[in-house]
């Protein structure tokens, strides 16, 4: 698709740019960008394995129309012109500002232009449009691929009219989420630097990505929907909302009737973009530009940051004094500790699979089709609190996974040059850093909630629960292949492997649950079991902290 | 008495011998030069010497204890900083030095108070906190200098320890291996840049294919070879000038056709 984009938008840009722009040159830019973003891996498709000469834009796209979809069956239910109008343009408006920021600022932020294209002889108008080109495509083919269900469903629904503005609005609605995205980061850029922009891109990222994971789960479910039949009333705040503009637009479009409010919003909803879009390429890209350039050489922002980062002795060297016994095992506590709260690829990995939770209770708990109150007035009454002893043990276990990747995996040379002698006690002081900062707060919410709902009469399931979870967590670690943290390569992810330590997992998560479900039958039972429990951790973390060099993958 | 002491030393990769038969005999308190064209084995022999790599042929004994059986002890006494080396660079340095120092078991006191100091003689306090992810190669072998040499090791490896430095640190890191060599360390390393080799090394060992080729003080290679610079006498010896100015010559050719 992106082939035929680039013709169209190549042939546009033929008739209007006009003189001193080289053709021949704006097309080989252009054609050799997009080739790359067809390679450049993206935000959704990360986790997943990869093959080398797949099409991950492709994916994306059609991940994306997916959504779209989602996007159009909504419209079709809605009952008011209004609702629907506002629904579509905030969601393209919410998506698109999303995508810009998270998969395209690499092409926005990249400053490889300045040494690959800059020393060639290409003028700047030439280089300019060829940027402009790139970002239309990049635009189109997102735009496309969200709006094309929906703007089916409108025409069908409304109408060719309705149908011919709806695309009009769209357009100038992209037009606005561009703008957004170039004055947050042209903010972003006036007060910071470059290390910073990344980092602030890569919460997004994360955030992003928990977004996709529960919305995939929870939008398919939401089948009572109610704000599906509310009716729309115009308040002073409305004014602010460019999705009520083009409803508003598109509502007098379609009924051929335009009060004050009308009038005033579709004048506001074609002018704005323009001229947000006017003053973007006028005063915004050439300093965004000038700002960029200036990035790769300066350094006079990261004195201030220096300072700003000097720290006392942190939270994670007075905690693994506590935790870890030996000098060994305390250095690899601290590792994951640090690394696992800056590594971008570790937080995409890890908060997706810990908002699952969320899911989880979502779907197990509070089932779609039955009345929330009547479930919550039910809940005491119910042995459901097993699956807030256990939820959490599949996220976390997750992690123990996610810390052995790195993208930097070459910096694992270190624990061979130094004198490691049980290199099992890295691997245990880096479980016990993934229970201290995971396990623990996320299990103390959880128990919150159900001393909350059931009273003390959970407290011993909780408590046995608590070192279940924990020999759960152990014996995957010690029955699994062993790797140091943050040692191996992030793409060579093996399936196969993955598969059996689920299956395993499972299998003893099984075990112990339906164990500890019997156990409530027996009252005094319980009291013997936790300490069985806790001794089988003792046990099975004296087996890790022993392993070997020889039981070390590479 | 003899620190390094390697005999008949082999080492194959699929049945393909990279090293075929290294002798070699390292007095304590020496700077010592290995060079040799790429792939000629100088990695893999500091590998093997420090611990890393333990399947080979022939014996390596190290501050008098065999590397295959005593690994950890020898590596607890040695720095090594290998070529192109990677670091964890989310970390800071203070935080990089502090989990090395830690896999040396140092004590965190003297970690931390160490780790200030070398630092700042490397002109890095104003980053001592910040993240290195930012940081130039340069100042990334600063950290890994530092990191390799924190336990005060008797013998320090170094694999291209220049690389990335500007001119200012060269001469420091030239200036500290040659003050190490007066405490009475003994320096092996590594290194592309010739004059830099022919200026501060006490014995130069030319490896090329796997087979030590020359051995000796520059003075005594320079009167074998009966050439002026290292320079030349590496290239006399692994490969012939001549061929390198044809290559040349065709290189110019393509590029005016």
């Amino acid at each position: 698709m992106d082939k035929w984009i680039l013709k169209f938008v190549l042939f546009l840009a033929k008739q209007l740019a006009g003189k001193g722009v080289d053709f021949e040159r704006l097309r080989i830019i252009t054609e050799t960008k997009i080739l790359m973003d067809r390679r450049r891996v993206y935000l959704n498709w990360r986790q997943k394995q990869q093959k080398e000469n797949s099409n991950p834009l492709l994916i994306t796209l059609l991940l994306y129309g997916l959504f779209g979809a989602f996007a159009a069956a909504i419209i079709m239910t809605m009952q008011s012109l209004m609702g629907g109008m506002i629904f579509i343009h905030s969601y393209l408006l919410f998506m698109m500002t999303m995508t810009m920021i998270t998969d395209f600022s690499s092409v926005l932020l990249d400053t490889t232009d300045n040494q690959v294209i800059l020393p060639r002889p290409v003028n700047s108008r030439t280089l300019f449009i060829a940027r402009l080109v790139h970002i239309l495509v990049y635009l189109l083919q997102f735009t496309i691929a969200l709006a094309l269900v929906p703007l089916i469903a409108i025409f069908f629904k409304y109408g060719s009219l309705t149908g011919m503005a709806s695309i009009a609005t769209m357009l100038l609605t992209v037009a606005l989420a561009v703008f957004v995205t170039y004055l947050l980061y042209a903010f972003i850029l006036r007060f910071s630097n470059e290390q910073k922009v990344k980092d602030i891109v890569g919460y997004f990222q994360v955030f992003m990505t928990v977004f996709f994971a529960v919305a995939f789960q929870v939008i398919p479910r939401l089948t009572d929907m109610n704000i599906l039949s509310t009716e729309f009333h115009i308040h002073w705040y409305s004014y602010l909302l460019p999705p009520v503009w083009m409803a508003m637009l598109l509502e007098s479009v379609h009924t051929h009737q335009l009060d004050l409010p009308h009038a005033v919003m579709s004048g506001m909803a074609l002018s704005i973009p323009a001229i947000t879009f006017w003053l973007m390429i006028r005063y915004l890209a050439p300093s965004f530009s000038r700002k960029l350039s200036a990035l790769n050489n300066d350094s006079a922002g990261s004195k201030i940051a220096a300072t700003a980062l000097a720290q006392p002795k942190g939270l994670s060297e007075k905690l693994s004094a506590i935790t870890c016994r030996s000098k060994t095992e305390s250095a690899g506590f601290e590792m994951v500790w640090k690394i696992t709260a800056r590594d971008k690829g570790f937080k995409l990995q890890f908060y997706p699979s810990l908002a699952y939770l969320l899911v989880f209770i979502f779907v197990f708990v509070f089932k779609s089709g039955q009345d929330v109150q009547t479930l919550w007035q039910k809940l005491p009454g119910t042995k459901m609190f097993l699956f807030f002893v256990y939820l959490c043990i599949l996220s976390i276990a997750n992690s123990r996974i996610f810390v052995e990747f790195n993208e930097n995996f070459l910096a694992s040379w270190i624990y061979q040059s130094t004198p490691v002698l049980r290199p099992g006690e890295i691997i245990s002081g880096g479980l016990k850093a993934l229970l201290v900062k995971f396990y623990l707060p996320v299990y103390a919410i959880l128990f919150s909630f159900g001393y909350y709902v059931w009273g003390n009469g959970i407290i011993d399931d909780f408590v046995l629960g608590f070192f279940n979870n924990i020999l759960i967590f152990l014996v995957t670690a010690s029955f699994t292949e062993h790797y140091l943290p943050f040692s191996r390569q992030t793409n060579t992810k093996q399936q196969s492997g993955r598969f059996a330590q689920v299956m395993l997992q499972m299998l003893i998560i099984a075990a112990l649950v339906g164990l500890h479900y019997l156990v409530i039958q027996v009252d005094w039972l319980i009291y013997l079991l936790i300490p069985v429990s806790a001794a089988g951790c003792y046990f099975f973390l004296k087996r890790i902290q022993e392993l070997p060099w020889i039981k070390i993958s590479f | 008495m003899a620190i390094i002491e390697i005999t008949a030393l082999k080492k194959q990769y699929g049945g393909n011998y990279v090293l075929k038969g290294i002798d070699l005999h390292i007095e304590a308190g020496q700077i010592v030069g290995y060079i040799g064209p790429n792939g000629a084995g100088k990695s893999t022999t500091i590998k093997i010497l420090t611990g890393i790599i333990s399947d080979f042929e022939g014996d390596a004994i190290v501050l008098g204890m065999d590397v295959r059986n005593n690994p950890v002890e020898i590596k607890q006494q040695i720095g090594y900083i290998p070529e192109q080396a990677a670091l964890y660079d989310v970390l800071t340095p203070i935080e990089y030095l502090r989990f090395v120092g830690k896999l040396y078991q140092l004590e965190d006191g003297m970690i931390e108070k160490k780790s200030q100091e070398l630092l700042r003689l490397f002109d890095l306090s104003e980053k001592a906190n910040t993240r290195m992810n930012g940081f130039s190669k340069g100042m990334k072998q600063k950290v890994l200098l530092i990191s390799g040499l924190i336990h005060n090791p008797d013998i320090i490896f170094l694999d291209e320890p220049l690389s990335g430095l500007d001119a200012n640190a060269v001469i420091l890191v030239k200036e500290i291996l040659a003050q190490l060599k007066h405490a009475g360390k003994t320096i092996f390393y590594s290194s592309h840049i010739m004059d830099v080799v022919e200026k501060i090394s006490d014995r130069i060992i030319i490896i090329d294919k796997g087979q030590v080729i020359a051995d000796g003080s520059f003075e005594t290679l320079k009167n074998n070879a009966h050439q002026g610079s290292l320079e030349n006498i590496f290239t006399s010896l692994t490969g012939s000038s001549e061929l390198h100015q044809n290559t040349a010559e065709q290189f110019i050719d393509i590029l005016k056709s």
